[in-house]
């Protein structure tokens, strides 16, 4: 299964998914984030900041039925391994979606951006993997769009051909950040509802499926609380 | 020994943090601080390969404060502890074969079938996940603690593996591990189950009972079970060689108590089970974790880089592709990737042979229901080849997510040293072929001898042939290996023991063992992996170096992590779960109820 439905209170579904942030180094990548999780201040905030990656937690609007949908974000970041090509195979391991951050004033970044997204479909098994082409620093052309060097149309059908979702954002200011994970977040919904409803079904059934031991629950004598 | 004229560690020049010995580990590390852009010139220690224990040791030397650049001669993580796809072991065999790993590897044989081809075969290289050094995690260890403490267990998924089989008479008897199974167990004699309850007891609290053991401290552990506790052969090769995971008959006594006490102490940690293995692949896999942590932890990574030379007068490392880098501390050196024209890479006396196999069979047949691991012992003399050593083999199927559905992995070794290791390692690959296609023989509805038809064309089951021995039914299916790889590696570590540290002394910096034109004057070796096939060593390895580097072992991933949530919680129940005297308490209970033999008691019986 490649994501996880980790719980249903009431009518509140919560679904998790991995994301990963994928440019060159100094595009702005963590800054993304960054201004995300520190921005989300409403009543689903549940941001666990650890050493292992954030967590971030958003509400979908797509969902229009009586339940509502809470879309767990747990972001990985390159911690700097991708500087000299040193992503490890788990970095990319079961992500659902990933940022492929680019800067709007370095022409060469969006170059560098095509080989990651090469990179990413080689790397994910899934093919549903949801990729988010990202400009970023679009504050850097406001009043000054000499600044700007790549034009916002080639990148946006680089995006369609590719079919990756598009914005261009800021993270000095954060314009357009929260409309990125909000979109990815519906699409991930879109695509991965059906599976979960499955796998939902598959559990009541029969849970032959082997199940990971969680290691910072020890069971005390216990045999049933090793599994969640 | 610290030299006196030694440079003050990392942590003596640290300022002293208030109130405090732990560190402290900012919100959004590693994402608030962007790290710079190009390759500093100037770092604390360099570490050279990604296997498993230099990886623990990047990470702890990370979070602890020292600038860390970490590289691997290879494109990939792992080095002599990698999980490698098949396109990348046909690589490494190359490589061994061309003799790029000298001392570490020899005798590399590889057979790969065409169905594992790119494009072509109904498999992809990438498909499976192959393990150098495969190893199973004790629940309560060491390493289990540090991937708690250090959050590395969150980039990784772990499964449990239960079923621990000692080959006999031809057979696999499953291993009676736990209490409730030995006094389940319709084919132990009372006295039998009585006697091994009082060794269980024993061995939990062993060290302060001398006047048991110190008869038999330089004796094998076999005659102390014989004659103090009345043991039968068949349980006492489960306790050596299953539960103990001993070599051979002339293990000594205190070793074996330790290694006994390990497996049931780790068991109900986390449910009915003593070890665990992690998914997509083991050592690799896990240096993968502690690699992206120490990056976290503001460590640089890059692969594809190699050391040529490091100068201990100026401290400065070259790089082959030209580059260098100033040392303030230490560089530590895997034996794999000893730069060209080294002079001081240890030895490595110890052989462990390994046999690698592919096989396409589920072996479902070996594995506790819901798990996909397995590990089956060979003791001393139960195979063809007369093998005076263990053979070890485990099992991963598919749900170990190494290999596709319909397949499993097979990793064979033995400490047996020479020729005859190969031997024995073909012998008790050729026992595990007869007892898979024994027990899965799912040709045996399509004999048409055993399988009639009734006038109806309902399907009759010809009992007279079926009740026949299935240790004289030939079967007509053949296992189809996908793969099988045959190697040599060679460690200092001898078997049994752990990495001894004196190991790491004989190159210290001091000038008169500085060997003129070498080319690894002054650096630390790590040692190879260990014939051990649980990660026990690690851990010890990683400390010895810390310390080494630091100046004390004080802070060994002593983090402190500010969000304080669950995870802090948690790490509270875990050390409170794991205690000893718990055990010891349940024991005692057990063998109370053991003695008045009433069966409605069985349920409450805990290890």
């Amino acid at each position: 299964m490649d994501c996880n439905s980790s719980g249903r209170s009431g009518n509140r579904v919560m679904l998790q998914f991995k994301l990963v942030l994928l440019g060159d180094s100094s595009v702005g990548k963590s800054s993304i984030v960054y201004r995300f999780v520190k921005d989300s201040f409403d009543e689903f905030r549940e941001s666990t900041i650890g050493a292992a990656f954030l967590s971030q937690t958003i509400k979908i609007s797509g969902s229009s039925e009586q339940s509502e949908t809470v879309i767990k974000f747990e972001i990985w970041d390159t911690a700097g391994q991708e500087r000299y090509k040193s992503l490890a195979p788990m970095y990319y391991r079961n992500a659902n979606a990933a940022l492929v951050v680019y800067d709007v004033t370095q022409q060469d970044s969006l170059t560098k951006a095509r080989a990651w997204v090469n990179e990413l479909k080689n790397k994910v098994g899934d093919e549903d993997l949801v990729i988010c082409l990202v400009g970023n620093k679009i504050d850097l052309c406001d009043g000054d769009e000499d600044k700007r060097a790549v034009e916002t149309g080639e990148a946006r059908d680089y995006a369609a051909e590719q079919s990756l979702l598009f914005y261009e954002v800021s993270a000095k200011t954060g314009s357009g950040v929260r409309q990125i994970f909000e979109s990815i977040g519906e699409k991930l919904y879109e695509t991965k509802k059906d599976e979960l409803a499955a796998a939902r079904n598959r559990q009541m059934g029969s849970s032959k499926d082997q199940v990971n031991v969680q290691l910072q629950r020890p069971s005390t004598n216990d045999p049933t609380s090793c599994c969640y | 020994m610290l030299s006196p004229e030694r440079r003050p560690s990392m942590a003596e020049r640290r300022p002293v943090l208030s109130n405090s010995s732990s560190i402290v580990v900012p919100h959004l590390a590693g994402i608030e601080d962007p790290l710079p852009d190009s390759t500093p010139d100037k770092v604390d220690v360099l570490i050279v390969g990604t296997g498993m224990v230099e990886s623990v040791l990047a990470a702890a030397l990370s979070w602890q404060g020292s600038k860390v650049l970490h590289i691997d001669k290879n494109d990939h993580y792992g080095d002599s502890s990698a999980t490698m796809t098949v396109d990348q072991i046909k690589r490494w065999v190359n490589q061994v074969n061309e003799g790029e790993y000298p001392k570490c590897y020899s005798n590399a044989k590889l057979y790969v079938s065409t169905s594992i081809e790119n494009g072509r075969g109904r498999f992809a290289s990438r498909d499976f996940g192959l393990d150098l050094a495969p190893k199973i995690l004790f629940a309560k260890s060491d390493l289990l603690s540090v991937l708690v403490n250090s959050r590395v267990h969150q980039y990784l998924e772990f499964q449990s593996l239960s079923s621990f089989h000692t080959y006999e008479n031809d057979s696999f008897e499953k291993l009676t591990n736990t209490k409730q199974e030995i006094f389940t167990d319709q084919n132990l004699p009372l006295m039998t189950k009585r006697n091994l309850m009082k060794f269980i007891k024993f061995v939990l609290n062993w060290e302060e009972q001398p006047e048991i053991w110190e008869p038999y401290s330089n004796r094998p552990i076999g005659d102390m079970l014989v004659e103090k506790f009345k043991l039968d052969k068949p349980q006492v090769f489960e306790l050596m060689f299953s539960i103990g995971l001993c070599y051979n008959m002339h293990t000594k006594t205190p070793e074996v108590l330790q290694r006994i006490r390990r497996y049931l102490s780790s068991f109900d940690v986390y449910g009915p089970f003593s070890v665990l293995y992690s998914k997509y692949g083991g050592p690799g896999e896990l240096s993968q974790g502690f690699c992206r942590s120490a990056a976290v932890g503001g460590a640089m990574y890059k692969l594809n880089e190699s050391l040529a030379s490091y100068d201990p007068s100026s401290k400065i490392a070259y790089f082959n592709d030209g580059s260098k880098v100033s040392v303030t501390e230490k560089v530590v050196i895997s034996p794999t990737q000893a730069p060209k024209y080294n002079q001081n890479a240890p030895e490595q006396k110890y052989e462990i042979h390994r046999l690698t196999c592919i096989v396409e069979k589920s072996c479902e047949e070996w594995f506790t229901e819901g798990e996909s691991a397995a590990v089956v012992v060979f003791p001393p003399g139960s195979l063809k080849s007369g093998n005076q050593e263990v053979v070890q083999s485990f099992i991963l199927g598919s749900g170990s997510e190494t290999c596709p559905k319909g397949t499993s992995i097979w990793y064979l070794s033995t400490t047996q040293q020479g020729p005859r290791a190969e031997m024995d390692l073909d012998a008790a690959l050729e026992a595990m072929e007869a007892s898979i296609v024994r027990e899965s023989s799912s040709d045996l509805e399509n004999d048409e001898s055993i399988l009639r038809f009734g006038p109806n064309g309902e399907p009759v089951i010809n009992s007279v042939r079926l009740g026949q021995s299935f240790k004289e039914y030939v079967p007509r299916e053949k296992i189809q290996f996908l793969l099988k790889l045959y190697h040599i590696q060679y460690t200092s570590t001898p078997p049994f023991a752990v990495v001894d540290p004196s190991l790491f002394d004989i190159n210290r910096e001091d000038s008169e063992r500085l060997i003129p034109g070498a080319s690894d004057n002054g650096v630390l070796y790590t040692a190879m992996p260990s014939a051990e096939i649980s990660y026990d060593e690690v851990v010890t390895a990683a400390k010895v170096l810390y310390e080494k580097i630091v100046g004390s072992d004080d802070d060994f991933f002593d983090l402190d992590f500010e969000d304080g949530d669950d995870a802090a919680i948690s790490k509270t129940d875990f050390e409170n779960a794991i205690e000893d005297d718990e055990d010891d308490e349940d024991a005692e209970m057990s063998v109370g109820v053991g003695r008045s033999g009433t069966a409605e008691c069985i349920g409450e019986m805990e290890i």
